[in-house]
C-alpha cells in the first residue's frame, strides 16, 4: 500500500512565548515491510535552529528552536510511505515463552542482546505483580511465545474498554488495570509491562493506521490519529507487532513511525516553552491511501 | 561503640594531662593515630605533640575559633531559613587527619588508575558498547540502570574526555589497607569544604601548619583550571566558564559560592542560562554572553529537564542538545553518573585487567551482586550478616527491616549485598576533650592533558557511628582537613590569590538578569517594609497616648491610609467615628504578624529575607548578619509593638546602610537603588493622594503626621521653623529635589540610573524607560504649588490629584519597561508542556 500521511500539530499561546524548544518523532522508520519515499517537515514560524539525529533506538528525531516571540507554533510532517504485509508466522510453531526468556537472559546472539534492552522496566512502564499476573494467564507453561502474545492482545481487546476520558499521558499501568479502560497507549503499556514481567522483550511502537469509513460513507479528512501498539520479540525470527486496541496483528494498513521502551521514548511532539501563558493544542492526522483499493487489486491481477 | 570509651580525659580539666592518654585501643578497628597503647604513629607525632602541649581551655578557644570562622564565612546551610533549622554541613573538627607521604603515594596511584579505568568504561558505554557486547559487563548494568542516559549515547565530549572530575570515598580497614566505598562522577561534592577547611586550619593552627611539611591544595585548583581551558581551547583572558549550582536551596550551596569566588567562575543557576542556536548563553543585563564551559554542581538527572523528561526547575532545557553539537565542555559530561552506579565497582577488577592490562590497585569494599548466582547464593546464606543496598539506583533506599529476601527474589539484579564496613578511628575534638570518630576519606582527581591529577588532601568525613558515616547527610556528619605530609620542603603557594580575583566584576560591568531582578525587588521590599513600619509606628504612637481615640484629630487620616492600602479591613468598625480600641489593636496586630497576608510586616520582611538570600553571595557578610536579625520579628508577639517597630526599622536601616556602603557602584547597586526609589515614590504619591481630602479638612495635625510618615518632619522643622502649611509641606514632599524623601528626588535618581544601564542604542532617550523617567522628572519640576490652598473642590486640589495619579501610572509603566527590557520576567519556572497527539483509534 502507498500512503500519504499528514500530521499537523499546533499550539496557540495566550501570551507571546519568547522561546520554544521542541523534539519531534514524526519521521517514519524504514522497516523490512515499510519504505519511506518522502518525509517533509514544515514549521511556522521558521525555527532559527533545526537539528536532526538518529536516537539510541534508531528513530529519526528532529530538534528545533523558535527563539523570537511568537503566539502560535505549527508543525506539519507529510510523509509518503509504502507498506507491505509482514510475513506471518505460525503462532503455534514459535518458541515456548520460558525458553525465550532464558535466551534473552543469556543473549548469546547479538540480536538477542539488542532485544534484551526491552526486557526491563522503563520510566513509564513499571514491572509489577499485578500486570505480570494478568499476562501470565495467557502464558501457561510451554505456551509458544507468539500464541501467548496474541492471546494477551485479544484479552486486552475484550476485557478493556476504549475510553478517551479515562486516560492522560501520565496514566500508569496499575491504574489501567484497575479501571479496565484506556486508550491505545495504555493498552500498549499494559501489554509491554506484562510481557516484560515474564522476562520477554516487548517494545512500544508509535505510528498510524489507515481507517476505513463505513460502507457507503466517504472518508473524512482528519478523522485519523496517531496510534500506538506493542511488539514482541520472537527468537530466530524477529519482532511481531500486535495492536490490542483493534485486536489485529499489524498489517500493511499500519505505518510505523518509531519504537522505544515506552511512550516517553517516542512521543511524537514534545516541547518546552518560555512564557506563552496558557496554550491550546490541536492535532490533525490524515492517512490517505494513494491508490484506491480497486486499483491495487487490478495491479495485483 | 560509644565515644567515651576511648576518651581518657573527658571532663577533666587538669592540665597538662596528655590529651590522648588512651586507656584502651579498640579491638578489630584500625586506629589512625596509635599503633598500640601510648604508641603514637610517627606521622601523627607533631600534631599530637602540638595538641598535648596546650591546656584544655586553650584548645576550647581554638575549637571556638574554628567554629566561628566557619560560621563567619557563611558555611551554614540556608542561613535565611527558619533559625531552628540552621545547621552546618560537614562541621570542621579541628584535629586534622595526617597521611604519610608513602601512604599517599599509594592512594594517589590507585586513584589515578581508577579514574583512567572508569573513563574508559564511560567512553565505551556511551560509545561502541563493546564491553556490553562481549559480556564484560552484564546487560542490566546498561539497560536496567537509571544512571545510563540513553539521550547521551553517541555524544563526543570536549577533548574526548568522558571523565574530568572524579571523587572516591576510601576507608581504612583493620588491616591498615584503604578500600573503595563509593565512586562519584555525576556531581562530586565536598571539594569546596576541603578548601574551606584548609583555609580555616591554616589560620587557626598557623604555627603547626607552617612548621609541618604539608602539601598545598591550591596547585590542584590551578591544574583543574588550566586543563579545562586547554581542553575547551578557551580564550585565556576571558574564559566563558560558569559554575552551575542548583541555588540557595542546596544543602551545600556554600561550597558552590566558595568555589565560584575561588576559581573566578560566575555562580549561575538554571534560570541564568539559556540555549540558543545549539549554544549556551548567560543572560545578562547587556544581553547574552556565550558560555563555553560549565563546572556543574547539579546531578545528571536534573541537568536537562527537556531531554531527560525530569520535572526539575534547576536544569537548563536543551543542555544535552548543546553537548551533541559539541559546543560546550561540561565538567563532568552529562551521563557520567554511570560511574556512581553502586554495583559497577564489583566489575572493575576484571575490567582493569582487560582495559588497562594491570591489576586494580585500590581494592573494593567486599560486595556481591544479586543479579548473578554467586551473589544471590551469598545473599541467601548470609543475609543477616550483610547489608543489602540498591545495585543501580543511587537514590533508592532499601528498607532493611522489610522482607528483604522476597524483595531480592522479585528483582535480583536491582540489589547488591555488602560486608559490614568497619572504618578506622581517628582522634576528634569533643567539647570535653578528645575522643574517637570513624572516618572516610574523600579524595578528588581532575583530568589533565596527560591523564589525571589527584588533589593532595581532601575531605575526611567523620561520624560517631558507622551508619551516619555511610548514609547520613552532610549536616549529620563532621569533617577534617586531610594533611598529606611531605618529606621535602613545600614550595610556598598562596592560597589566597584566588579570593582576590573576582573575575566577573573585573571582566565587565554586567550582571546576570536574575541577580539584577532580585536586587530590584530587594530594594522595593526594603522600602515597602520601612514605609509600612513608619505608618504603623505613627498609629501606635497615638494609641499609646493619654487621649481618647476620638480626640486624636489625625487618627482618621492615618487609618484611612491603612484602609486604602488594605492593611486593615474596610469595615464599619474602623470607619465609624467611634472607634473601638480593642478592635483596632487586633487589626494592627494582624498588620504586624499575619504571615498569610501580603500586606503584613512579617510577610514583607520574609520577602526581604528571601530576596537577600538570592543575592547573598554579592552582599557583605556584615549586611547578611544584619538581615539575620529580622528572623526574630514575629517570634515574640507579646513584646511592645512600638519597641519592636523601632528595633526593626533600625535593623533595616543598618542593613540598607551596610549593603549600600559595601557595594561597588555597579549595576547591582543601581537595581537595588532603583527598586527603592520606585517604591518610595509610589508610596509617597499614594499617601498624598489619599490624604489630600483629610489634610484639607483638618490641616495642622494631619500635615504633621503626613510629614512624619514620609520621614520629612525634621527637614520641615529645620527649614521652615513655622507652623504647618499646605503649600510648603507639599513643596517639600513633592518638588524639593534636595529632600531625599521627596518625589522629585526619587525621579532624579531614577533618571540618572537609567542613563547608566547597558543598552544597545547609544542615542539618548531612545528607550521607553529613559523617556518615562524624563517625563516624571520634568513634570514634577514644572509643578506649580504656589497659592495652593485647601478648599472645597478647589481646582488646584484636582490638579494635584490628577498629577499624582498620572505619576503612579508612570511609575508602574517604568518598572514594566525595566523588567521587560532587562529582566524579562517570564514565569520563573519554565513551563514544560509535554503533549502528544492523543492516541486514538
Amino acid at each position: 500500500m502507498k500512503y500519504r500521511i499528514i500530521h499537523n500539530t499546533s499550539y496557540k499561546y495566550s501570551a507571546p512565548a519568547s522561546l520554544s524548544q521542541n523534539e519531534l518523532l514524526l519521521h517514519p522508520r524504514s522497516t523490512p515491510y515499510q519504505e519511506v519515499l518522502e518525509c517533509q517537515l514544515s514549521i511556522v514560524p521558521k525555527p532559527q535552529y533545526l537539528h536532526c539525529r538518529t536516537d539510541y533506538f534508531g528513530n529519526t528525531v528532529h530538534v528545533f528552536m523558535v527563539q523570537h516571540p511568537h503566539n502560535e507554533l505549527a508543525m506539519s510532517a507529510t510523509s509518503i510511505v509504502t507498506t507491505s504485509r509482514p510475513l506471518l508466522l505460525v503462532p503455534d510453531a514459535t518458541v515456548p515463552h520460558e525458553r525465550v526468556a532464558q535466551r534473552l537472559a543469556e543473549h548469546k546472539q547479538p540480536i538477542e542482546l539488542e532485544a534484551s534492552q526491552f526486557v526491563f522496566a522503563s520510566p513509564l512502564v513499571t514491572i509489577n505483580t499485578m500486570a505480570t499476573a494478568y499476562a501470565r494467564l495467557s502464558f501457561p507453561p510451554g505456551m509458544p511465545v507468539l500464541k501467548g502474545a496474541i492471546d494477551l492482545m485479544q484479552r486486552i481487546f475484550t476485557e478493556f474498554a476504549y475510553d478517551k476520558t479515562a486516560s492522560t499521558v501520565d496514566t500508569t499501568v496499575e491504574q489501567v488495570l484497575i479501571k479496565r479502560k484506556g486508550v491505545c497507549q495504555d493498552f500498549a503499556h499494559l501489554a509491554v509491562s506484562g510481557l516484560r514481567g515474564l522476562g520477554l522483550a516487548a517494545r512500544y511502537v508509535s505510528g498510524y493506521m489507515e481507517t476505513i469509513p463505513p460502507p457507503g460513507k466517504p472518508k473524512l479528512v482528519g478523522a485519523d490519529a496517531s496510534h500506538a501498539w506493542f511488539s514482541v520479540f520472537v527468537p530466530d525470527f524477529g519482532w511481531v507487532d500486535l495492536d490490542p486496541t483493534n485486536n489485529l496483528i499489524v498489517n500493511e494498513r499500519y505505518i510505523t513511525v518509531a519504537w522505544g521502551r515506552d511512550y516517553g521514548d517516542v512521543a511524537p511532539v514534545k516541547g518546552v516553552v518560555m512564557g506563552g501563558g496558557a496554550h491550546i493544542l490541536s492535532v490533525m492526522v490524515d492517512v490517505a491511501a494513494q491508490e484506491s483499493r480497486q486499483q491495487q487489486q487490478q495491479q495485483q491481477q | 561503640m560509644s565515644n567515651t570509651e576511648f576518651n581518657g580525659s573527658s571532663g577533666q580539666e587538669v592540665s597538662p594531662t596528655p590529651l590522648f592518654d588512651m586507656e584502651a585501643l579498640p579491638e578489630n578497628v584500625y586506629c589512625e593515630a596509635f599503633s598500640g597503647k601510648a604508641q603514637p604513629r610517627s606521622h601523627w607525632q607533631p600534631i599530637l605533640n602540638a595538641l598535648n602541649g596546650k591546656d584544655l581551655a586553650e584548645l576550647r578557644q581554638h575549637h571556638e575559633r574554628v567554629r566561628h570562622m566557619r560560621h563567619e564565612d557563611g558555611a551554614t546551610i540556608n542561613p535565611f531559613d527558619d533559625s531552628t533549622r540552621r545547621t552546618t554541613s560537614w562541621a570542621l573538627d579541628m584535629i586534622p587527619l595526617p597521611i604519610s607521604e608513602e601512604e599517599w603515594t599509594g592512594i594517589e596511584g590507585g586513584v589515578i588508575q581508577r579514574a583512567l579505568l572508569l573513563e574508559k568504561v564511560l567512553a565505551d558505554t556511551y560509545g561502541p558498547q563493546a564491553l556490553l557486547k562481549n559480556g564484560s559487563i552484564p546487560s542490566e548494568l546498561v539497560f536496567a540502570n537509571p544512571n545510563f542516559l540513553h539521550s547521551c549515547h553517541g555524544i563526543q565530549p570536549s577533548g574526548n574526555r568522558f571523565l574530568t572530575f572524579y571523587a572516591v570515598d576510601l576507608y581504612r580497614g583493620f588491616d591498615g589497607r584503604f578500600r573503595v566505598l563509593r565512586d562519584y562522577a555525576s556531581n562530586p561534592a565536598g571539594i569546596g569544604y576541603a578548601l574551606e577547611n584548609r583555609i580555616v586550619m591554616s589560620r587557626v593552627f598557623s604555627e603547626l601548619y607552617h612548621k609541618t611539611q604539608i602539601r598545598r591544595l591550591a596547585p590542584f585548583f590551578q591544574t583543574f583550571h588550566r586543563a579545562l581551558i586547554q581542553r575547551a581551547s578557551l580564550r585565556k583572558e576571558d574564559p566563558g566558564i560558569v559554575l552551575f549550582s542548583p541555588g540557595p536551596d542546596s544543602r551545600i550551596y556554600y561550597e558552590h559560592a566558595l568555589l565560584s569566588r575561588y576559581l573566578g567562575y560566575p555562580l549561575v543557576e538554571g534560570q541564568d542560562l539559556t540555549v540558543r542556536n545549539g549554544k549556551v548563553f548567560l543572560k545578562k543585563l547587556a544581553g547574552l554572553e556565550p558560555v563555553e564551559a560549565i563546572f556543574r554542581h547539579i546531578p545528571d538527572l536534573s541537568s536537562d529537564p527537556f531531554a531527560l523528561r525530569s520535572e526539575t526547575a534547576n536544569g537548563v532545557a536543551g543542555l544535552i542538545q548543546v553537548c551533541r553539537e559539541q559546543n560546550i565542555d561540561i565538567v563532568n559530561p552529562i551521563g557520567s553518573g554511570f560511574v556512581d552506579t553502586p554495583i559497577l565497582k564489583t566489575f572493575l577488577p576484571l575490567l582493569c585487567q582487560q582495559l588497562l592490562g594491570t591489576e586494580l590497585l585500590l581494592e573494593n569494599h567486599p560486595a556481591w551482586w544479586c543479579g548473578n548466582s554467586d551473589g544471590l547464593n551469598q545473599a541467601i546464606a548470609q543475609l543477616h550478616q550483610l547489608t543489602v543496598g540498591p545495585a543501580m539506583d543511587t537514590s533508592a533506599v532499601v528498607d532493611q527491616s522489610a522482607d528483604l529476601m522476597a524483595k531480592i527474589r522479585t528483582n535480583p539484579s536491582g540489589y547488591m549485598i555488602s560486608a559490614p564496613v568497619i572504618p578506622s578511628l581517628a582522634p576528634t575534638w569533643d567539647l570535653g576533650g578528645a575522643s574517637q570518630c570513624y572516618n572516610v576519606v574523600r579524595v578528588f582527581a581532575c583530568a589533565t592533558e596527560k591523564g589525571f591529577s589527584v588533589m593532595p588532601g581532601g575531605l575526611a568525613i567523620t561520624a560517631g557511628d558507622v551508619e551516619t558515616l555511610k548514609t547520613g547527610s552532610p549536616e549529620q556528619q563532621q569533617s577534617k582537613d586531610i594533611w598529606v605530609l611531605s618529606d621535602n620542603p613545600i614550595e610556598p603557594f598562596s592560597m589566597m590569590n584566588g579570593f582576590h580575583t573576582v573575575a566577573e566584576f573585573k571582566r565587565s560591568n554586567d550582571l546576570p538578569s536574575r541577580v539584577a531582578d532580585n536586587f530590584l525587588w530587594l530594594g522595593r521590599y526594603l522600602e515597602r517594609a520601612e514605609g509600612l513600619i513608619r505608618l504603623l509606628r505613627a498609629v501606635y504612637l497615638r494609641l499609646s497616648g493619654e487621649d481618647r481615640l476620638e480626640e486624636i484629630p489625625e487618627l482618621p487620616f492615618l487609618l484611612n491610609i491603612l484602609r486604602t492600602k488594605n492593611i486593615i479591613p474596610k469595615n464599619s468598625a474602623t470607619e465609624s467615628k467611634h472607634l473601638f480600641y480593642r478592635e483596632l489593636v487586633e487589626y494592627l496586630r494582624d498588620a504586624l504578624y499575619r504571615k498569610d497576608r501580603p500586606e503584613s510586616v512579617v510577610f514583607i520582611l520574609q520577602r526581604v529575607q528571601e530576596t537577600t538570600r538570592n543575592v547573598r553571595d554579592r552582599l557583605s557578610t556584615d549586611s547578611s548578619r544584619a538581615i539575620n536579625r529580622l528572623e526574630d520579628f514575629g517570634n515574640n508577639p507579646s513584646s511592645d509593638p512600638l519597641e519592636l517597630l523601632d528595633k526593626t526599622l533600625f535593623t533595616l536601616s543598618a542593613f540598607s546602610g551596610l549593603a549600600m556602603e559595601s557595594m561597588t557602584r555597579g549595576l547591582g547597586w543601581r537595581f537595588l537603588d532603583m527598586g527603592r526609589r520606585v517604591e518610595r515614590a509610589l508610596n509617597l504619591a499614594i499617601l498624598i493622594r489619599i490624604g489630600l481630602p483629610e489634610i484639607c479638612s483638618n490641616s495642622r495635625n494631619t500635615l504633621q503626621s503626613l510629614l512624619e510618615v514620609s520621614d520629612s518632619l525634621m527637614t520641615y522643622r529645620a527649614r521652615y521653623k513655622s507652623t504647618f502649611q499646605l503649600a510648603p509641606v507639599l513643596d517639600l514632599l513633592l518638588a524639593d529635589e534636595s529632600n531625599p524623601k521627596s518625589l522629585a528626588f526619587q525621579f532624579s535618581k531614577l533618571a540618572s540610573h537609567v542613563e547608566h544601564l547597558p543598552r544597545q542604542n547609544k542615542r539618548r532617550f531612545f528607550c521607553a524607560e529613559e523617556r518615562i523617567a524624563l517625563k516624571m522628572l520634568t513634570t514634577v519640576r514644572l509643578l506649580d504649588l504656589t497659592e495652593l490652598e485647601c478648599g472645597e473642590n478647589s481646582p488646584q486640589n484636582e490638579m494635584l490629584a490628577t498629577f499624582l495619579t498620572s505619576m503612579e501610572a508612570l511609575l508602574k509603566d517604568f518598572t514594566m519597561e525595566i523588567s521587560g527590557h532587562y529582566l524579562s520576567r517570564v514565569p520563573a519556572t519554565p513551563h514544560y508542556a509535554m503533549i502528544s497527539g492523543e492516541p486514538a483509534v
